[in-house]
């Protein structure tokens, strides 16, 4: 069989077989081992349970338990309810100031913690009400929701970009920092969005009024602030130890799973059944994580061993006959489009490890690439019909919220994140200036 | 029939207990951890910490994999699923269940072939702290197989429920 019919085989089954719905990590797993068998010979049927100790041995991976808990104990225990109030506070006399104070309480959330179910659960039980009744437009702030929170991926820590280094085979503590520019270029855009649509439509987000703004007095938002303390620690010792090159990668992430338990115990919000909830919640995604990527290391080694990925690269390269940045566009291009049809987790481990090496072929910078992945999965996130953001929202929204406000909402902040998308294509220093400042220094 | 239900209620009690302790793991990992970092900053870094939380890393995302079968955690493909009945559902999971079990019966031959190399040949890691690999090849085999189990505890699930019969799973039962 030729490469070209290979790859067309395993692909094929495998969307055909993930379209029955049985779950992704079996179909991923079962696809891979049995195009394994036949045409590998005997040496074949050991393969998949070889990546279980090539994923063992890559140890970045156990940032990932970490983090989860770390994001599950933050939003269970409801630390962060405080911290809205600061923003709330502080932002609400412009008009959409409390929308603009969201996206600051989601970029704060999102520098303590690696995906984006965090912020979306802090977001939509916490801001989202809050919003609706000081009669903000409900389409504008389910966006708000949405794309804020979908920062998480992007600004250290990141869980996305700790699978990319993986794949990639980079430094996860460059890519993390190859994250920070971008990701808070695009808090500031949406910043701008928000700020000019209610400059412009100021019924979108009114402005808190007189009386009320002279209730709270100057104590108070002063006597706020101090919710800011424990976000802060939190970042501190777990990021600032780790740029200072006391903590290697992973103990970091411990380092901030202890401390987000040591915050919850301080306020006295770490019961019983927030406790249990975390510890539940925290065994069950970290288990659907590590199984996918177990059954997508066996498809890509297979893949892989049988020279499908030099099919990929031929079409690429010699068939079209395009320059290398042309390629880089299509791939993004085929990887937003895929990204709206494959269920998010398995086009992570999946997709990635095919086009990186064509990546590599054409000589870009792996740590820049990581960036435009990151944040064309963010897009991914937030588009119908599939979309991991989108889901949740629908699970934790206020009921007023329909499903089509859900989707209507995220399109000018995927315009957004496309902008960025472009801006960092353009400027790679964005991405790449400050890790370059650190290298060499960083553990891991 | 009444032999494939007390199946189903015996995977399903041991898996959910082994899950149970499977889950609190994560305490240990952070444990490990933390006493990596503290005895680096306290001038005699230990060598086996590293290692020490991969083995547990393995331990808790295998053995915790049954259990978190039982909670419906492992994401599915959508699009169709989600607008079937029940009815439809359980009969077109007992065909494709197949296909995860058959990886999963790779995935534990594979291991039980691992597991005997490794305990014949007394084999070690390359490291410096150099611990045996059996005992990680050994947990990471039985949860393959608990997993198995479980997948089987599933397919019988759903041929009861076609027929008529339905037993849930234990957290839905209100254990």
């Amino acid at each position: 069989m030729s490469y070209e019919l290979i790859a067309l085989f395993m692909f094929a089954s495998m969307m055909a077989l993930l379209l029955t719905g049985q779950r992704v990590f079996g179909v991923i797993g079962a696809v891979a081992v049995l195009a394994a068998l036949p045409l590998w010979g005997t040496g074949g049927v050991e393969i998949a349970f070889a990546q279980s100790i090539k994923l063992m041995k890559w140890y970045p991976l156990l940032t990932l338990p970490m983090f989860i808990f770390m994001g599950y104990m933050l939003s269970e225990s409801r630390i962060a309810d405080d911290l809205y109030r600061m923003f709330h506070v502080w932002f609400g006399p412009v008009p959409g100031g409390l929308a603009i104070g969201t996206i600051g309480l989601m970029v704060v959330i999102s520098a303590m913690n690696g995906l984006s179910v965090a912020g979306m659960a802090i977001g939509a039980t916490i801001a989202l009400p809050e919003l609706l009744r000081r009669g903000y437009d409900k389409q504008m702030i389910t966006g708000v929701v949405q794309g804020g929170s979908s920062l998480g991926i992007l600004i250290p820590p990141s869980v996305v970009l700790v699978l990319y280094g993986m794949i990639a085979r980079q430094p996860v503590s460059q890519l993390w920092l190859a994250g920070a520019l971008p990701g808070l270029l695009m808090a500031g855009l949406f910043v701008a969005y928000i700020a000019v649509r209610c400059y412009l439509q100021p019924h979108l987000g009114p402005a808190l009024s007189r009386e009320e703004r002279a209730e709270i007095t100057w104590g108070e938002r002063i006597r706020l602030l101090r919710a800011g303390i424990l976000p802060f620690m939190i970042f501190f010792l777990m990021n600032g130890l780790f740029l200072m090159g006391v903590t290697s990668l992973v103990e970091s992430s411990a380092v901030g799973a202890v401390s987000a338990m040591a915050a919850a115990i301080i306020k006295g919000r770490l019961t019983r059944k927030v406790l249990e909830n975390t510890v539940r919640k925290t065994l069950g995604i970290s288990c659907m994580f590590m199984w996918i990527i177990l059954a997508a290391l066996c498809f890509g080694a297979v893949f892989d061993g049988l020279g499908a990925v030099r099919a990929i690269e031929g079409f690429f390269l010699d068939r079209l006959g395009l320059d290398r940045w042309q390629i880089l566009i299509l791939m993004q291009l085929s990887f937003l489009l895929m990204g709206t049809f494959l269920d998010d987790t398995a086009m992570l481990v999946i997709v990635a490890p095919l086009y990186v090496p064509l990546v590599k072929a054409l000589e870009f910078d792996l740590v820049w690439y990581g960036v435009l992945y990151t944040i064309t999965c963010q897009i991914a996130y937030m588009t119908p019909p599939f979309g991991y953001n989108l889901f949740l929202m629908r699970a934790m929204a206020p009921p007023e919220i329909k499903l089509r406000d859900i989707y209507l909402s995220v399109i000018p902040f995927v315009a957004v994140m496309v902008l960025t998308l472009l801006i960092v294509m353009m400027f790679p220093q964005l991405a790449l200036w400050l890790p370059a400042q650190f290298r060499g220094t960083l553990q891991g | 029939m009444n032999a494939l239900a007390a199946y189903i209620r015996l995977v399903d009690r041991f898996n959910r207990r082994v899950g149970r302790f499977a889950m609190y793991l994560i305490f240990a990992m952070m444990g490990v951890l933390l006493w990596s970092s503290i005895s680096k900053y306290a001038g005699s870094p230990a060598l086996w910490t590293l290692e020490m939380a991969q083995f547990i890393m393995v331990g808790y995302y295998v053995l915790g994999g049954p259990y978190s079968v039982q909670m419906g955690d492992h994401v599915r493909m959508d699009l169709l699923y989600s607008g079937w009945s029940p009815r439809r559902k359980a009969a077109i999971d007992t065909v494709t269940v197949l296909f995860l079990m058959f990886y999963l019966c790779v995935l534990l031959y594979g291991g039980i072939s691992s597991t005997t190399y490794a305990l014949e040949f007394g084999e070690r890691a390359h490291s410096v702290w150099r611990p045996y690999m059996w005992p990680v090849k050994l947990i990471a085999t039985t949860g393959v197989l608990l997993m198995l189990l479980q997948a089987l505890a599933e397919l019988f699930r759903d041929i009861l429920f076609l027929r008529g019969i339905s037993v849930d799973h234990p957290h839905e039962a209100g254990l």
